[in-house]
């Protein structure tokens, strides 16, 4: 298998590297050119609960939208909470402020029977419209994110999905 | 080179490891090769990537909302770095796959194939910036399951291309049997040489069978 890439001269081997590196680069420069567009730094996620069912299923794709500043009640929105790394998507069900001054939210799982006051970091009452909120849910495809669910969970996959990819392309002399 | 098979179906494969075959043919007969156009195409590749993983460290270590703005530059960077690479490969390179002097005379070879088609068209321009078209078949010199064989190959070379006959006597002169196209010589460890051999024969030997070409 590696018998063809050992015949090849330097120049060669290093435009079939060129090539993989390449695909990284678009793949990572398509995912900031969307997250400068929308504005919000995941513009893509995956809902990870059941807590906005029958809205939400685990597994959908959605797509976030952050340069509306005026999130109204009803929205869905996601939010990390501080301190976290973890995405959440729940609805607006309360606002304080907005206009000249900073927005507050109050949020809740459709699913969940108290709102999201537990959930938030200690001391925190509310969500920071400009500080916490990654985006509002413009839009969805379901069940496609459960690719991302099982990368994560099983992380070894990532890894033999790159190595794959790496060998396809830098062996392919297209 | 001989040694390594490859599916004789698959187009790409065909033509680079023709393509392959024609550089390092070209370098043993001391053409001597100009890399420019390949260099900058690496340079241009290679500073698109750098910008990506600039920008990837960048967000690493400092978060998004500080690199915001200097992301939104790199990605506008990236996409012009990378349209100059494409039109680079597309325009320039326009499928050039050797460059090179010898004797104080440039060479410049392109080649391509049409999709479906199994022929090797190469336009081979000189010294004085005249273009010529030459082509053959890859029945010419690949066995038919998958073998290069370098002397067929190399005879049409030296027979064709005019640069390339003066520079490798022996080739263009030898006899390859009369019909245009060729068939692949009878090569195999033992045998005797001779694409004089009968197109009607076909001879078992070791390595894979021969393409027999029929009329």
């Amino acid at each position: 298998m590696f018998g063809s890439l050992a015949t090849l001269q330097p120049r060669q081997l290093a435009a079939q590297v060129l090539n993989f590196a390449l695909v990284l680069s678009t793949a990572f420069m398509l995912w900031k050119g969307l997250s400068v567009f929308t504005d919000s730094s995941s513009p893509i996620v995956v809902v990870l609960s059941g807590s906005m069912e029958p809205a939400f299923q685990r597994g959908d794709l959605l797509f976030l939208w952050n340069r509306g500043q005026e999130t109204q009640v009803g929205e869905v929105v996601v939010y990390n909470v501080r301190g976290k790394d973890i995405p959440i998507v729940h609805r607006v069900i309360r606002r304080f402020g907005g206009g000249s001054a900073p927005l507050q939210l109050l949020t809740k799982g459709d699913n969940n029977a108290a709102d999201d006051t537990e959930l938030y970091a200690r001391g925190q009452s509310y969500l920071d419209r400009s500080q916490d909120i990654v985006g509002s849910v413009v839009g969805y495809v379901p069940f496609v994110g459960y690719v991302t669910i099982l990368l994560s969970e099983y992380p070894w996959l990532k890894t033999a999905m790159l190595i794959f990819m790496a060998l396809t392309v830098v062996l392919q002399r297209e | 080179m001989a040694d390594a098979r490859i599916s004789p179906h698959a187009l790409p494969d065909l033509k680079s490891t023709t393509d392959d075959a024609l550089a390092n043919y070209l370098r043993s007969l001391h053409f001597r090769q100009h890399h420019a156009k390949l260099d900058v195409r690496l340079a241009l590749g290679y500073l698109g990537v750098a910008i990506a993983a600039a920008t990837f460290a960048a967000d690493y270590r400092l978060g998004w909302d500080a690199t915001k703005r200097w992301t939104a530059v790199a990605v506008c960077a990236y996409a012009v770095v990378n349209g100059g690479f494409s039109w680079w490969i597309w325009q320039v390179e326009g499928g050039c796959v050797f460059e090179g002097v010898r004797g104080g005379k440039k060479i410049s070879i392109a080649s391509k194939t049409n999709k479906h088609d199994p022929t090797y068209h190469l336009a081979v321009t000189d010294a004085a910036g005249a273009t010529r078209e030459v082509q053959a078949p890859f029945t010419a010199w690949f066995t038919a399951d998958g073998f290069f064989v370098a002397r067929p190959f190399q005879q049409w070379l030296a027979r064709s291309v005019g640069a390339i006959g003066e520079a490798d006597a022996k080739n263009a002169a030898s006899d390859a049997g009369g019909s245009e196209g060729g068939e692949i010589a009878a090569e195999s460890e033992g045998f005797a040489t001779g694409s004089g051999e009968a197109g009607g024969v076909e001879t078992k030997g070791k390595g894979g069978k021969r393409l027999k070409r029929k009329g």
